[in-house]
């Protein structure tokens, strides 16, 4: 195991050093200078000089790459605007602060999205996929696959305006989504203040959860070894959860790391649907505001929680089935 | 939703922040139709003066029924580029900026009228020397936060910071005019090596402070209204990181700020009311909250719920899907506050290309406005443009010399006429326009090219990447003809709006002239009403010059005034209409309980 961990980490590593150079030479290829929105109205080629000096872009391209690279191991200082510490991922001029802090100010926020419609989606999903297994070819079996089928077709940006309009807006059943306040501060505001945003959220992956643990399950209740289990009288449901849904597990799991992975990497629709301040609205900013810093920044997170979740997969794949050994 | 990058170019300190201007160009009309016009206040311009002393003496004029106490919340879709007042251009910036900065001269608005008074001053100014001296006076009893007094010497510094290495997104007007240089960071970098500039004298004793201009700038007042020449305490002043925490002098303080998603201003106790002839200053706190867009925005003022009660729409007006729903729907309506921006959309056309007045002209004559307007919401996204200045402009006259209030939708039958006396029939006409910023450019361009081909143009649409259209359309040698362009005055006179963009001597890559119209009468009639000391005779000769670059040149097309519609709660009282920010007076709102 713990070679299986350190060598992957050290993959990870590579994966995220070789991620943030493509980022940085893809920001330069873009046709665009981050220097002149802060060039003023009337900008004279000396003031535009002076912006690229500021902003310490006048380097040349693989000197900033050291730079930044150097920051996160070693931390750099900005004149006149003192040191940043290790790790430093830079230093955002148009938000006016570090990088780190502005995504740590925001994690909470996506962990608190990406956590609250996990639980919703997989108990939803996974439990609607079971009933549709067990009840296979009945009535429930094909309405929870059409719903799920129509589920899976809806987008958020449609799904979360409406139930906003009518849940909060019109009928007052549930309150606006914010993220102001946070869990440690008051757990109800904040449970509520999310509510809508998870549910919104977990109708499109609910409906993946569906599908996939029916047609596992389906396949593994048909399998040599539940059928001996059953033949042997063990109770159905012992079966079920002990044999056939421990054989259907690793499939689900696999996709449910990845798909925290994903949303830990910002859910960019959904909160701008919804207004919240995650890492997705933070990585719409960067793009918008032309901040390099940022953008390799959220770009890292969004790598970083991938591979991660990549990680932790694998290592939970192999605790669920024995055949699968780390080496 | 579109890239916030040049836009200033469009839409600085005056019209509403960069990217919003240009993408609320259709999100700011009516819904899809275009033909309602039911709500809009049509006529309804601001008139511009300079007040007297008696006008700048505080408290500001009581707000009938207004009562203190409360919090008001503005909801926006961005944060604020900066705080620090030398590093403020955009509007959206100075909205806020005006609850906690001051500047020596400052616009007292009432009723949609503008007024420049002294704020941190006793008046305008006094200006000698044909506009080359300018002298004005402190009030007393002027305090910051920390209840420290405010001296002639924070009103230098406030200057002198505009000269600092950091302070590049500022205006550089005053700079130049002290120094006699666009480049003049060369001849003073700042005073935190201890040196002052010497054309700056200020009389503590006296309290009174002395330009010393090497240019002629009789609209000088004008110009320290804004908060790139407000005051900053060098006692209180991080350099870098006072962008994060200004030190007040205004009626609120900073007191949290949670980078794009809130800010709190509470209350500076140490404001005295009757320094300030401008600010009311009922709320307790204003408490702003950034990140929805104005749709989601619109949704919660229609709502009314809660503390909602208590929000206004800052920044962004009432979009597109709602525009018809609040016209129409009395209560909705009655929560409004609309207005014209000051600044104005055009099609530059490029007179390198096109030298011959008459193809100019035919191209005014066919230019299908009214198609136009439509696509971007009808009558309520604004008001046909015919003049280069505004009608918010202190002197604007209005005139229409290629009738198109009467043929908004374009004289093709006249522009053919003209193109064939100048025997042009089937000029090229490359038109362009920034791709992928707004839809309404993909719609526009189909009317824009139809009215071309009907006048006898052979019209060629070339658009440019959003994000790199200003870089390509400012370049000296480039292939368009017509291109669509923006801009907005940095104060309500002639000069902001006119010199930039018509004066033949600016032209070079990167800058704003993009007719590039040379011409040596236009550059003489500029110089001329730009020394004029006489404030009616100045505004008088940039009307003239208006109406005769329009009428003799015919360097660009005007478009539009757009209109901004913003809603504001049930609880909310004291809601006008900042012309000059196009967004709301903050700092006359009051909550009413």
């Amino acid at each position: 195991m713990f070679r299986f961990i350190l060598r992957r980490t050290f993959s990870a590593l590579m994966i995220l050093l070789v991620i943030s150079a493509i980022t940085f030479v893809l920001f330069y290829v873009a046709p665009r200078d981050p220097a002149r929105s802060a060039c003023g109205k009337l900008c004279t080629p000396e003031t535009l000089a002076l912006v690229r000096r500021n902003l310490g872009i006048d380097d040349p391209l693989p000197l900033q790459y050291w730079h930044w690279l150097a920051g996160v191991f070693v931390g750099r200082d900005y004149a006149g605007l003192g040191h940043c510490s290790a790790p430093c991922l830079g230093y955002s001029f148009t938000n006016h602060e570090p990088v780190l802090g502005l995504i740590t100010n925001r994690f909470p926020t996506t962990l608190s999205l990406t956590l609250g419609s996990a639980v919703v989606f997989v108990v939803l999903g996974v439990g609607t996929g079971m009933l549709a297994a067990v009840k296979q070819g009945r009535a429930l079996d094909k309405i929870a696959s059409s719903i799920s089928l129509v589920g899976s077709s809806l987008q958020i940006y449609i799904v979360g305006v409406v139930a906003m309009y009518y849940l909060s807006d019109q009928w007052g059943i549930l309150p606006r989504p914010q993220d102001s306040v946070g869990f440690s501060q008051d757990p109800v505001a904040w449970f509520k203040g999310l509510l809508l945003p998870w549910f919104v959220l977990a109708i499109i992956f609910t409906a993946n959860y569906t599908r996939m643990t029916r047609s596992q399950l389906v396949e593994s209740l048909a399998e040599d070894y539940v059928r001996t289990a059953r033949a042997k009288g063990l109770s159905r449901r012992t079966v079920f959860f002990r044999f056939a849904w421990r054989g259907a597990m690793g499939p689900i799991v696999t996709i449910l790391g990845l798909d925290i992975g994903y949303l830990l990497g910002g859910a960019i629709i959904t909160e701008e649907t919804f207004g919240l301040h995650g890492i997705g609205a933070l990585s719409i900013k960067a793009v918008r505001d032309n901040d390099l810093p940022l953008l390799l920044g959220v770009v890292l997170v969004a790598a970083a929680a991938i591979v991660v979740a990549n990680i932790v997969v694998d290592a939970v794949y192999a605790l669920i089935d024995p055949r699968i050994r780390l080496a | 939703m579109s890239l916030s990058r040049r836009n200033f170019v469009i839409a600085t300190s005056v019209a509403a922040g960069g990217s919003m201007v240009l993408s609320a160009c259709s999100s700011g009309g009516g819904g899809g139709g275009g033909t309602s016009g039911g709500g809009v206040s049509a006529g309804k311009y601001s008139s511009v003066s300079i007040g007297t002393k008696e006008d700048s003496t505080g408290p500001a004029p009581e707000i009938p029924g207004a009562k203190k106490g409360g919090t008001i919340r503005p909801i926006s879709p961005q944060d604020f580029s900066h705080l620090d007042p030398q590093r403020i251009y955009y509007s959206w910036n100075s909205e806020v900026g005006n609850l906690y900065i001051r500047c020596l001269t400052g616009y007292r608005i009432d009723g949609g009228a503008m007024k420049l008074v002294g704020d941190l001053a006793t008046d305008t100014g006094t200006m000698s020397d044909g506009g080359k001296t300018w002298t004005y006076t402190l009030k007393d009893g002027l305090k910051w936060e920390d209840g420290s007094e405010l001296t002639v010497e924070d009103v230098r510094h406030g200057i002198e910071r505009g000269f600092a290495s950091f302070t590049t997104e500022g205006a550089t007007y005053l700079q130049a005019a002290l120094t006699g240089t666009n480049d003049f960071r060369s001849v003073y970098k700042g005073p935190y090596d201890g040196k002052h500039l010497d054309s700056v004298v200020t009389d503590t004793a006296k309290k009174t402070i002395t330009f010393h201009l090497k240019t002629a700038r009789p609209d000088l007042n004008w110009t320290l209204a804004m908060q790139s020449y407000g005051a900053v305490s060098a006692k209180h002043d991080t350099k870098e990181k006072y962008d994060k925490d200004p030190f007040s002098c205004g009626p609120y303080r900073l007191s949290a700020h949670s980078v794009d998603k809130s800010l709190t201003m509470v209350r500076n106790t140490h404001w005295d009311p009757a320094t300030d002839p401008i600010r009311n200053a009922y709320p307790d706190s204003f408490t702003f909250e950034f990140g929805p867009e104005a749709l989601q925005t619109s949704d919660r003022l229609i709502a009314d719920s809660g503390t909602d009660q208590y929000a206004v729409m800052a920044y962004s007006g009432v979009p597109a899907e709602r525009i018809q729903k609040v016209l129409t729907t009395p209560a909705l309506k009655s929560r409004t506050v609309d207005g014209l921006l000051t600044g104005l959309y055009y099609y530059a056309i490029n007179c390198k290309r096109i030298p011959d007045l008459k193809v100019r002209q035919a191209l005014n004559y066919a230019w299908p406005l009214q198609q136009i307007r439509t696509i971007y919401g009808g009558p309520s996204s604004g008001d046909y443009a015919t003049t280069i200045l505004g009608p918010d402009m202190a002197g604007r006259v209005k005139f229409d010399i290629y009738g198109k209030l009467a043929k908004p939708q374009g004289d093709t039958a006249k522009a053919k006429a003209l193109l064939k006396e100048a025997g042009k029939l089937g000029q090229k006409i490359v038109y362009t326009y920034p791709q992928g910023s707004n839809d309404a450019f993909e719609k526009t361009k189909v009317v824009i090219a139809n009215a071309l081909k009907e006048a006898g143009f052979d019209p060629v649409v070339k658009p440019v990447e959003a994000t790199s259209y200003y870089d390509q359309v400012q370049q000296i040698d480039n292939s368009f003809d017509v291109m669509w362009f923006g801009w907005s005055p940095d104060w309500p006179t002639g000069f902001t709006m006119i010199q930039p963009l018509f004066d033949g001597r600016v032209i070079a890559n990167g800058a704003n002239n993009v007719s590039q119209l040379k011409v040596s009468w236009v550059d003489a009639a500029i110089d001329k009403a730009a020394a004029l000391t006489d404030a009616t005779q100045a505004n008088a000769a940039w009307a003239a010059l208006d109406r005769q670059l329009m009428e003799k040149e015919a360097p660009i097309i005007p478009e539009m005034y757009q209109r901004r519609f913003y809603l504001y709660g049930s609880k909310v009282g004291g809601a006008e209409y900042d012309p000059l920010n196009s967004s709301f007076v903050l700092y006359k709102l009051y909550a009413k309980s």
